[in-house]
């Protein structure tokens, strides 16, 4: 048995014996993407389970389980662990990590002790957003009350735990900068010799659009947290009406950094869903250079377009329309990918496997997720739509039913790598079912509410709401029955899974050509020449083909 | 990495100092330009000449002369910052609500 | 490093032979990385003139009264103070590539000395400041009593405390990695063929002073036409 990454590592400091202690000082990239999997997923699990609790509160109108201000509590705890602590780390931090540096032939990433220190900086901030939860006067919950977005003034004045909260946010932030430096060197540096960018795996052009919004867009909204708190500090009246601040200039400045944000998460996820349609379509990518492009133009495009978070905020009409205007051309990029989606699995020798299943049901609800937020692009439809759960289930559809779909979709298509084993096919395509049937019924009926007039962040409603808050709640259930279904398989498959060989999906980039199963401490043996093209079939087999010194037989 | 051997030393240790002069000079022109020229237009002037003396920092103290990659990152977050500030400032100065606006004058 | 890193050799299909980068001893991948660290410090700053330039624009004549209040013979010394410090921080540099590391490390400990004088100007314009009543938290800086400035000069010092404030700071954390720098060069660890640990940290002080360049004359100069501004005090 030769060893794998799980049995030996390089360590930041010093050269521990304990296996516990390797772990935490490891240096190595597919470690640390792991231990952000780890952790993320744990804190998926709380967030999803708040969200659960909003279910059941909603479930009758009225105060059943919770009061409003405990409901105001719940919403923003869901918002901020689902945002800042799971989904902004998310693709990159895990499979970008992991999978991103095998790609490009390289040994790790550029710095990977700056890439140990980034993790622990994100449990930092972990540790501080939990910390907010609780008021250590008198041990009650008092986690912040004011959404995810911390709108000034209400966030200058509540007297819930805003100032960790806005620590936390601005920490996980930093780490998030440095993921994003840090990749960006890679993608410049430690490409293998002849491997040009186009010549690079589209997720790949994925990581490298993410990480130029994470570098530049993030010092936008870190700088803003940090006069919020200076704001509660010292009154410097920034933000503060009373003081001669704007609070509209808070939203502007906010939402510089998080509408690029939610590209910052889609976009990796487009990156898997581009590796995955041509190796389970047994054909080459259709308009490799198009989509690679569209990554970079979604990424720049995105950040033109914050002004569309603000049109009830008393935004001038100029800007309104000026945004309005801007948004819908960052449909165009995604038009372009999703057509070329399409156009690679047209006369392709389809593989329906769970990543494949995974691609294509994210197809479904991303497009509904997309052009849902097409409507509401549009001035006047949004004056009525915002702050309704039409808002709400457009950005569930595009970030649960996108961003987190594609990421399972990812889990499924890199298990074999990252673990050396195979899950259960037909219990992972159960547990697909359950999660895609779940998650429409679960969001679907909110459409509708939300266009007849409920509004979001509210615990109680008018009772011709009720029917679609019940067949919300069931989805919910199924939903959340898929989800723990689905970690139950991959677990399994984990612990008791046949080996997987080295490339079981017959793919065509360079993770899967690693000497052994699960991947070796310092990945492939002898880097290779890159002078072909990352996704070539011939008649539904790859083309090129390596020996064990990876150099081309073909 | 360069070795002893390519720096030459002596001219560029000439050439630190004169871009220390012209900074220095650009700092005096600094003080005196609100009471010598442009009076009217102080504020664009002080920035004229901040960016002039930024530029000759980016290029020869901090070595960007030369470096086409880096200098292209550089232009494409300035580019971005440049945007940001167009769009806010057009979203200002068509501020409709001025009349009503409790912010643009002290509430008393 | 005890023991030299050796790039590996990729070999292509005529037989070529190709050098592989490495993570290990990358000096441009280094410089790459810091400069993007320093982007990042742009976006913040710029997003801080942002707001800046967002009330000049809504209070035109408060941020030029604010202005005119400040001690333009300090913040002229300090300009001057940092202005030279980045010329021995590059001399240093230099000196350092040259091979002359003790020069070199003369050099960085003139540039900290003129740092701390930098930090004790800005103290003491910052007491003068707190005694004239200015200062955050105290009571002409805040809403709604007798003391109150108007709307555009609260925000005017609410930024000039922030701005500064955070350039202080940067001072700081600036010393602080000039100390550790010397100790890495009495280690042995950044040698003159191997410096770009003093490079990038170079890189780091002339941002600080480029910051400088942009804050000095937008909070103490866009009032100096302000004649009876200079004369009043206020
Ligand atoms: C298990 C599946 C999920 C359920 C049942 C769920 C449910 C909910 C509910 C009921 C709300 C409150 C809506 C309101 O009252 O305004 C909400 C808000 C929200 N959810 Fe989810 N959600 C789920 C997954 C996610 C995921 C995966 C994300 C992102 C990664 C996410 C991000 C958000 C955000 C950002 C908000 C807005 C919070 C705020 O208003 O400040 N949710 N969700």
């Amino acid at each position: 048995m030769s060893k794998s990454y799980f049995d030996e590592t390089h360590c930041a400091i010093g050269h521990p014996k304990s296996t516990f202690m390797q772990w935490m000082l490891t240096v190595d990239h597919k470690r640390i993407g792991l231990m952000y999997a780890a952790v993320m997923f744990t804190f998926f699990f709380i967030a999803v389970a708040t969200a659960l609790a909003m279910r059941f509160e909603l479930f009758a109108p009225g105060a059943q389980y919770m009061d409003g201000d405990t409901f105001n509590q719940a919403f923003t705890l869901h918002g901020v662990i689902m945002v800042f602590l799971f989904i902004i780390p998310g693709i990159p931090a895990v499979f970008g990590n992991i999978v991103m540096p095998l790609m490009i032939g390289a040994k790790d990433v550029s710095f990977p002790r700056l890439n140990w220190f980034t993790f622990w900086l994100y449990i930092v901030g972990c540790i501080v957003a939990l910390s907010s939860l609780f008021n250590f006067s008198d041990g009650a919950f008092n986690f912040a009350d004011t959404g995810w977005t911390f709108y000034a003034p209400y966030s200058l004045n509540t007297g819930t735990n805003v100032i960790t909260t806005l620590v936390a946010a601005f920490i996980l932030g930093m780490a998030s900068i440095l993921t994003g430096l840090n990749f960006l060197v890679t993608i410049h540096r430690l490409r293998a010799p002849g491997m040009d960018f186009f010549k690079m795996p589209l997720f790949v052009w994925g990581i490298y659009a993410t990480a130029w919004i994470q570098l530049l867009a993030t010092p936008v909204v870190g700088i803003t947290l940090i006069l919020a708190i200076l704001e509660k500090f010292f009154g410097i009246g920034i933000f503060d009406p009373s003081k001669g601040g704007d609070p509209v200039l808070f939203q502007h400045l906010f939402w510089i950094y998080s509408h690029p944000a939610v590209y910052l998460m889609i976009l990796p996820a487009f990156g898997i869903m581009s590796e995955i349609i041509p190796v389970f379509s047994r054909r080459e990518v259709f308009g490799y250079r198009t989509i690679a492009l569209s990554s970079a133009s979604i990424a720049g495009i995105g950040y033109l377009v914050w002004g569309h978070h603000l049109y009830t905020s008393g935004m001038s009409d100029l800007a309104k329309t000026i945004f309005s205007f801007l948004t819908f051309f960052v449909a165009v990029p995604t038009g372009v990918k999703f057509y070329d989606w399409v156009a690679t699995m047209y006369k392709g020798k389809i593989v329906l496997s769970t990543p494949m299943l995974w691609a294509l049901g994210t197809m479904v609800t991303f497009a509904i997720g997309g052009l849902t937020g097409v409507t509401i692009a549009m001035v006047g439809v949004d004056i009525h739509l915002q702050d309704t759960y039409y808002t709400v289930a457009h950005f569930h559809y595009a970030i649960l039913g996108g961003v987190v779909f594609l990421l399972f979709a990812g889990m499924h298509y890199w298990f074999p790598l990252i673990t050396g084993k195979m899950y259960n096919e037909t219990h992972a395509k159960i547990a697909f079912w359950l999660n895609f049937i779940g998650f429409n019924v679960l969001w679907f009926p909110m459409f509708i509410a939300g266009y007849l007039g409920m509004p979001r962040r509210y615990f109680d409603y008018l009772p011709e709401f009720q029917i679609y808050h019940q067949i919300s709640f069931w989805g919910a259930i199924i939903f959340i029955t898929g989800l723990a279904y689905m970690f139950y398989v991959l677990i399994q498959g984990w612990r008791k899974g046949e080996s997987a060989g080295v490339n079981p999906w017959r793919a065509t980039t360079l993770e899967w050509h690693l000497p052994t199963s699960p991947p070796p401490l310092e990945n492939h043996t002898k880097v290779p020449y890159v002078d072909f093209n990352p996704y070539e079939y011939h008649h539904g087999e790859p083309v090129v083909k390596f020996d064990e010194n990876m150099k081309r037989i073909d | 990495m360069d070795t002893n051997t390519n720096v030459n030393y002596k001219s560029e240790y000439a050439g630190y100092w004169k871009v220390l002069v012209g900074l220095l000079v650009l700092t005096a022109v600094t003080f005196v330009q609100p009471g010598m020229f442009l009076t009217d237009y102080t504020f664009a002037a002080q920035l004229i000449i901040g960016a002039i003396k930024a530029w000759m920092i980016l290029m020869y103290y901090m070595h960007l002369k030369g470096e086409k990659l880096i200098g292209a990152m550089g232009v494409f977050s300035l580019f971005l910052v440049a945007v940001f500030f167009i769009i806010v400032i057009i979203d200002v100065n068509n501020f409709q609500f001025g009349d009503v606006s409790h912010i643009t004058s002290p509430a008393k | 490093m005890s023991h030299e890193y050796v790039p590996e050799i990729a070999v292509d299909r005529e037989g070529k032979e190709h050098e592989v980068q490495g993570w290990q001893d990358d000096t441009y991948g280094g410089k790459l990385g810091f400069w993007l660290f320093m982007f990042t410090e742009v976006m913040m700053f710029g997003a801080m003139f942002l707001i800046l330039t967002y009330y000049f624009s809504l209070h035109h004549q408060d941020f030029i009264n604010a202005s005119a209040s400040l001690n333009r013979v300090l913040g002229g010394v300090n300009t001057v103070v940092l202005l030279f410090s980045a010329l021995t921080m590059g001399l240093g540099l230099l000196k350092m590539r040259s091979g002359d590391v003790k020069g070199a490390k003369l050099m960085i400990w003139a540039t900290i000395l003129l740092a701390i004088v930098f930090l004790g100007i800005k103290a003491v314009e910052w007491t003068a400041e707190y005694q004239h009543g200015v200062f955050l938290g105290l009571e002409a800086l805040q809403a709604g009593n007798e003391f109150s400035k108007p709307f555009g000069e609260i925000l005017f010092f609410g930024m000039y405390f922030t701005m500064t404030g955070l350039h202080g700071f940067h001072i700081i954390i600036g010393i602080g990695i000039m100390l550790w720098l010397l100790k890495r060069i009495n280690a042995g660890k950044v040698t003159p063929h191997h410096h770009i640990l003093h490079f990038n940290i170079a890189l780091y002080w002339d941002l600080v002073h480029l910051i400088w360049v942009f804050v000095f004359p937008y909070f103490y100069m866009i009032g100096a036409g302000d004649i009876a501004g200079v004369v009043n005090g206020h």
